[in-house]
């Protein structure tokens, strides 16, 4: 176990390390950030924008530039925005909760509706319904966000009067946006939960379960235990996608977050909130997946074999 | 299992109408699908507009055809980005092993840590607005996953009796890539580029939609979902039309990947 879970940590600082840096040297490279815009709006010279250039250090060699973020990096200053020149550290952890919320809510709909669909793809009876099961799971990974928001905010909203829609807050609001945003995500975890219990109906020891008599609930127990277990990872995996799904949703409800300021970042060129966000996205997916690797090590005693 | 093959009925007759519609548009339309008509503004379905009018007087039907052929445009380039560099890099990572595999697939491992969409924003940070750098960003975004299946498929390849047969009996490498490994690897490749092109799609016509295509005029899927977007209130055909065109789209597509997967596995 300890060993196992050494290597997945150190796997995880690598990729960590690797997609920062990848990040790093690409926004370098590029051409004309906010810092030019902006103070060029304000009405700043050629040489004053150089100074201020200086004096954040980005007129550096690279790999002095490269050096001294690491530093910073560890500890904890993750630059300043461009543009309002606010810390980057301290403007993720101001919008991280609306976000963090709204991650949550999708992922317990995605995870009911999707497990409840791919069991009922995978095993239920009769085939009317395996049908419509995989007909609406497949319904939800075709269509993404930025149409059912509109189809849901028109029918829960303008019709129905049952939610509030855009821009409205407390915990209320969270409701539409998580099931739109839950419903596509469950697309994909019914999707696998589906192959994968119909996979374990295949086993042998369905096939001894059923040939010693067992009722027929306690086999459809059986195959759970063997069939949900990639749910795990598939659920980890869906969780550090959710950041990329809350772009368009914050984006579409008007909420406050991370996707908005990643927007506006991404909008106005400020490479270093970019450059933050990235290095969040990578250290949540990287954690989720090696926590979610440890937890498959513990629930299936198969994968312990190799050391 | 018979529903199997209806449903791959279904998917091929659907694509295959999706393209039709979307070739023929120039004869099928019934107006200038950019042309603003500002007493038009906002029509219900009717005789004249089949699917209603927009903000601007644009006739939906019209612009629903137009914007497939663009949907479809920005996929394809998606797809031949992502498919050079990840059939390379995963062919590579497998058929070498060791600490090429290892260093390839911790790279791509780091792409993959960030999500897609977030990579591809970033991407579009440096390389501006417009169709081409969406289909770059969104691409590349796809690069990792493809190398890894890639890889995956010609790992599970070589393993194969017939292959390590050929081995034994002394067969050149490079024929028993062309001869053996190719034609087994190709089934679920293509499987996968299925996938890829429906995942092209959604996350094209999601940066469109976010309002990095460029050109706010075009007739394309993702612009008129972000101008059904603000008038739904009022006019929810404007959304509905492109809306419905693009999950049909990825549904049969992704229904034609299945086909083909399950039809060729094993």
């Amino acid at each position: 176990m300890l060993p196992f879970l050494a290597r997945r940590g150190a796997m995880a600082l690598a990729v960590v390390w690797l997609a920062a840096s990848l990040s790093f040297v690409a926004l370098r490279w590029a051409p004309g950030d906010a810092l030019d815009a902006t103070m060029a709006r304000a009405g700043a010279s050629e040489a004053q924008i150089d100074a201020q250039r200086a004096g954040l250090g980005l007129d550096d060699p690279l790999p002095i530039q490269y050096g001294r973020y690491w530093l910073d990096v560890a500890r904890g200053r993750w630059g300043v925005s461009l543009v309002t020149g606010q810390p980057v550290l301290e403007l993720i952890a101001q919008n991280a909760r609306p976000t963090l919320t709204l991650a949550l809510a999708a992922l317990g709909v995605a995870l009911a509706l999707g497990v409840t669909l791919g069991v009922m793809d995978g095993l239920g009876r009769p085939a009317a319904l395996r049908w419509a099961a995989g007909g609406l799971a497949a319904l939800a990974l075709a269509t993404p966000v930025y149409w059912t928001s509109t189809l849901a905010i028109y029918t829960f909203t303008v019709a129905l009067n049952l939610l509030p829609g855009v821009g409205g807050s407390g915990p209320r609001a969270v409701i539409l946006p998580g099931l739109v945003l839950g419903f596509h995500t469950a697309g994909s975890i019914a999707r696998v939960t589906a192959a994968s219990v119909r996979d374990a109906a295949r086993g042998d020891f369905v096939r001894t379960a059923r040939a010693k008599g067992l009722p027929e609930h306690d086999v459809i127990d059986h195959i759970l235990r063997v069939g949900l277990l990639p749910v795990v990872s598939v659920v980890a995996l869906q969780a550090g996608f959710l950041l990329g799904g809350t772009v368009i949703t914050e984006m579409i409800f008007v909420r406050r977050g991370l996707g908005q300021v990643l927007l506006a970042a991404v909008t106005n060129r400020d490479y270093p909130v970019v450059q933050g966000l990235v290095i969040l996205a990578a250290l949540v997916y990287t954690t989720l997946n090696a926590g979610a690797d440890a937890l498959y090590h513990r629930l299936d005693p198969r994968t312990r074999r190799e050391g | 299992m018979q529903w199997r093959g209806v449903r791959f009925t279904v998917a091929l007759t659907l694509g295959g109408v999706v393209l039709a519609l979307s070739a023929l548009a120039p004869l099928l339309a019934t107006h200038d699908p950019r042309a603003a008509a500002p007493e038009a503004q906002l029509q219900p379905p009717s005789r004249e507009h089949l699917f209603g009018t927009d903000l601007l007087g644009r006739d939906v039907y019209s612009r629903v055809l137009y914007g497939g052929r663009r949907t479809f445009a920005v996929a394809l380039l998606t797809v031949v980005i992502t498919l050079g560099p990840g059939l390379l890099v995963g062919a590579a990572a497998g058929a070498t092993g060791g600490w090429v595999d290892g260093l390839l697939m911790t790279l791509m491992d780091a792409l993959l840590a960030v999500p897609a969409l977030v990579l591809a924003l970033a991407l579009l940070a440096l390389l501006g607005s417009g169709s081409v750098q969406i289909a770059a960003a969104v691409g590349i975004a796809g690069i990792p996953a493809y190398a890894r299946v890639t890889r995956a498929a010609v790992l599970e390849a070589r393993a194969r009796p017939y292959i390590e047969a050929a081995r034994a009996i002394g067969a050149r490498p490079a024929g028993i890539l062309v001869r053996h490994i190719l034609p087994t690897i190709a089934p679920p490749l293509l499987a996968f580029a299925g996938v890829t092109l429906s995942w092209a799609i959604l996350n094209s016509a999601a940066l469109v939609f976010l309002g990095f295509g460029g050109d706010i005029a075009a007739p394309d899927w993702g612009v008129m979902l972000a101008d059904g977007r603000q008038a739904f209130r009022t006019a929810p055909w404007v959304a509905l039309a492109p809306g419905v065109a693009l999950s049909l789209t990825v549904l049969a597509i992704n229904w034609l990947a299945d086909g083909i997967d399950r039809v060729t596995r094993r």
